[in-house]
């Protein structure tokens, strides 16, 4: 993976999308809203494998830690995206993959991200609102196992196209 | 050939390291990631300002005929104007210079909900970092950091600001800080308050900022909340209490930037008349 082909700079352009979506869309809406970014991030690890996959999650946390209003400390989801991005890409399976398969990666990888940031709030002492914790892993869970499908499908293409 | 398989992995090493660092140079305060949340706030911040734009105009739901829309633009518009009367009219604009601004981004919901969020003024409108930030109903939080079309508020209950305040009509001085803060754990949306002597706190007490010197950030007597609950006395110095707070960081939307002595303002300064 010398040079980033067309596929990488059309997954970084969709995280870019969402990650400025997951920010606008949160100060119009008051209700609980699901992770964006991690279906992109699954996606694009299921088809390149662990160290991709850690990469793409790395390139898409930066992104969603600059877009503004950012994270408290630079650098934490890049961090845990990479880690995400680390795990879904270790669910990369050579040939047809089900549905269910797909899904089931997407939903370790919601799990995994709304644990890691758990132990980031709980190691500041931040209270945990639990209720809401468990919606959000649900939404994006549901959004994953929806979005993963189509977004690989779409990679094929692309890269068919290339 | 036999390289090739090492290349993206010696690659995300070396990303990894870098993020690590930028973590670390961030959490001692080093001079580099301001540059780079300037440079995001300078790159998206105007493309937020631009969604909340053209998105505000027609809520979703809207059928897509053309009085629909108009119907809905002339909506939002009544509502963005009542908004800014109240907090013009209300007690927390009153006397103070109020630079009216709109929340166009939220953070990333933490476990105990946001702590920053983005508001369409920036450099080019006088904005400055350390400026308070109110809304009709009370103290907002703190602009953390500028960008030239934006800038990004640190909200109450973020563990990196504690404000002055005064609480109850005796007006016993104490401070708020994140709920996190201190012995007793609250729940998520509560902030902390430590009082600084011995003094009487009940549920329902007003609690109001205590003043900051020539008013930056925050003048005195806004309004950052109200008690609600208080923390058994028995072994502590000081009494501390759960804080409710008057501003619910989830629905703000017309916000009010407090412009100290300001040297240059494109954009139209209110004063409040209330």
């Amino acid at each position: 993976m010398p040079r980033p082909t067309l596929a990488d700079l059309v997954a970084l352009l969709v995280l870019v999308l969402a990650a400025l979506g997951a920010a606008t869309l949160g100060s119009r809406l008051a209700s609980v809203t699901p992770d964006l970014v991690l279906p992109v991030v699954v996606a694009g690890a299921l088809l390149r494998g662990p160290t991709g996959g850690a990469l793409l999650g790395l390139a898409g946390g930066w992104v969603v830690d600059l877009v503004p209003p950012g994270a408290p400390v630079l650098g934490t989801d890049a961090l845990v995206y990479a880690a995400v991005g680390l795990l879904a890409g270790a669910g990369r399976r050579e040939g047809q993959t089900s549905v269910a398969w797909v899904a089931l990666v997407g939903l370790a990888a919601s799990a995994a991200a709304e644990a890691a940031r758990l132990v980031l709030a709980l190691l500041s002492g931040a209270g945990v609102d639990w209720p809401e914790l468990v919606l959000r892993t649900a939404l994006t869970a549901l959004l994953c196992a929806a979005a993963v499908p189509v977004l690989v499908r779409l990679s094929h293409v692309l890269r068919r196209m290339a | 050939m036999t390289q090739q398989p090492h290349r993206p992995r010696r690659a995300l090493t070396a990303l990894l390291l870098l993020t690590v660092l930028v973590m670390g140079l961030d959490v001692a305060g080093g001079p580099g990631p301001g540059l780079l949340r300037a440079g995001g706030g300078a790159v998206f911040g105007p493309v937020e300002r631009l969604v909340d734009r053209v998105a505000g105009a027609a809520p979703a739901g809207v059928a897509p005929v053309r009085d629909g829309v108009d119907r809905a633009v002339l909506h939002q518009r009544a509502a963005v104007g009542r908004a800014l009367d109240s907090l013009v009219a209300g007690s927390a604009g009153a006397g103070h210079d109020v630079l009216p601004a709109r929340v166009v981004a939220v953070g990333r919901q933490g476990p105990g909900g946001p702590e920053r969020v983005t508001v369409d003024v920036g450099s080019r409108d006088g904005v400055r970092p350390g400026l308070g930030v109110v809304s009709a109903a009370g103290v907002v939080g703190r602009v953390a950091a500028v960008a030239p079309w934006t800038c990004d508020v640190l909200l109450v209950g973020s563990p990196d600001l504690t404000v002055g305040v005064r609480v109850g009509a005796t007006g016993v001085l104490g401070s708020v800080t994140s709920g996190a803060r201190g012995g007793h754990p609250r729940p998520a949306g509560q902030l902390g308050l430590t009082v600084v002597q011995r003094g009487q706190l009940a549920p329902g007490d007003a609690v109001t900022t205590l003043g900051s010197a020539g008013g930056v950030p925050f003048p005195a007597g806004l309004r950052v909340g109200e008690v609600a609950a208080v923390d058994p006395a028995a072994g502590v110095l000081a009494p501390g209490a759960g804080v409710r707070p008057a501003v619910d960081p989830t629905r703000l939307d017309v916000v009010g930037v407090l412009v100290g002595p300001s040297r240059a303002t494109p954009r139209a300064v209110l004063t409040g008349a209330g």
